[in-house]
């Protein structure tokens, strides 16, 4: 449905010039701004009226290295994933941590966050809606990797092409150091994750080869290092 | 025979690492796919920006192996990062020559790394098995390891070079 000028008049608060002024500066201000259901989207110099539940021709986002002030935020969101994976009591660091570990002389982790303008901001205040965190590897078979430890996106900002954008930020970091294979593991149970991965072109390692993650933690590994002469 | 010693690698070590990382994949059924070549370890272990760390079992001359070799294990890791507990030691690769099994050389590398693993503040040691490797397994699971794909549902997934360009081209 296209609307003119005049047929929208009659139906904003605001008049239609300025609208295109805010449109200018803040042009997801603009269409915030209407009411009763009906929301336009200006295009450059044409007007969209789209219904409020189809909304959102492209998500205006940014993605960039994380910050040592970005750690708060990345703590936030480590929590939010913890909960979604049903395992929140395993979390046991802080922001603290994140910026000792992240952006000392010798980092072990590298992290992308998705930032939105402020005028999108979640109903909590927070512009800072998701992120990807990974580190360099190393194949014995073929050289060095990238493995994507996490990759999350509040669930009121996806299906907006952002958890997309942090993996293909990822794609060209591995790219850009002569990486050859990127890995990450997920949950068996979690069918969003694997039918977003699978799209990508993922494999399976376990299911295709059988691979099994073990690990030696906490009094396990302490026990072990106690037995060395 | 209990003779044998466990250093960190050096340059002078790389073809050796190599052709363990070979009989290691072919042991696995998958020798086919290993693509690196010593030039690649040297740069990748040896350079400016290290992505592993070595360590090898080497043994005197009078105990050298059939075809004359005195390396005859290593262990391969690097440092990665969990979210949730922080730093972690991740055990890449590890290996102990047929001839050379039984002697406790493995159990030494294991215990060795796992000294490395608590003096370096890392909070677990985390590596990958085939669930066909029972041997191995069992080896881990005496020790005290636990299996998380089992335990708790994670699947290991890998994206190749040719997707990871696909998805560079579409941003």
């Amino acid at each position: 449905m296209t609307c003119t000028a005049s047929s929208l008049q009659g139906a904003i608060k605001e008049p239609v010039a300025s609208l295109f002024r805010t449109y200018e500066t803040h042009p997801t201000v603009a269409y915030s701004r209407l009411f009763g259901g009906i929301q336009a989207i200006l295009v450059t110099d044409q007007r969209y009226c789209r219904n409020q539940k189809t909304l959102f021709a492209k998500m205006r986002f940014t993605i960039c290295a994380a910050k040592p002030e970005d750690c708060k935020d990345i703590e936030r969101m480590i929590m939010e994933l913890a909960v979604y994976e049903k395992m929140p009591d395993q979390v046991k660091i802080s922001h603290k941590e994140l910026e000792r570990d992240g952006f000392g002389p010798n980092p072990y982790y590298q992290c992308l966050v998705a930032e939105v303008p402020e005028e999108l901001m979640s109903k909590d205040g927070h512009t800072k809606v998701g992120y990807a965190l990974f580190f360099y590897t190393y194949s014995t078979w073929k050289g060095r990797t990238v493995y994507m430890e996490d990759l999350y996106v509040m669930p009121e900002y996806r299906s907006k092409g952002i958890g997309k954008a942090l993996m293909a930020t990822v794609a060209k970091v591995a790219k850009e150091q002569h990486c050859v294979r990127l890995q990450f593991s997920v949950l068996d149970w979690n069918k969003p994750s694997l039918d977003f991965y699978l799209a990508k072109g993922a494999e399976d390692l376990t299911a295709k080869e059988g691979w099994h993650f073990l690990r030696f933690h906490g009094i396990a590994l302490d026990n072990l290092a106690q037995e060395a002469p | 025979m209990a003779n044998f010693i466990l250093r960190k690698a050096e340059p002078k070590d790389v073809s050796d690492i190599l052709r363990l990382i070979k009989e290691l994949a072919k042991f696995e059924e998958m020798e086919d796919q290993v693509i690196l070549t010593e030039k690649d370890l040297l740069e990748d272990g040896f350079g400016d920006h290290p992505f592993y760390h070595c360590i090898v079992a080497e043994v005197p001359k009078h105990h050298q192996s059939a075809d004359g070799h005195v390396i005859i294990g290593f262990a391969m890791y690097y440092f990665t990062y969990d979210p949730w507990i922080g730093k972690l030691l991740y055990l890449e690769d590890f290996y102990v020559m047929k001839e050379y099994r039984g002697f406790g050389i493995g159990s030494e590398i294991l215990k060795k790394l796992s000294q490395t693993a608590v003096r370096t503040r890392c909070s677990s040691m985390h590596f990958i098995v085939a669930e066909w490797n029972k041997p191995s397994i069992e080896f881990y699971k005496r020790r005290g390891a636990s299996d998380l794909s089992l335990e708790e549902g994670w699947r290991l997934f890998k994206i190749d070079k040719q997707n990871l360009l696909k998805m560079t081209d579409e941003e």
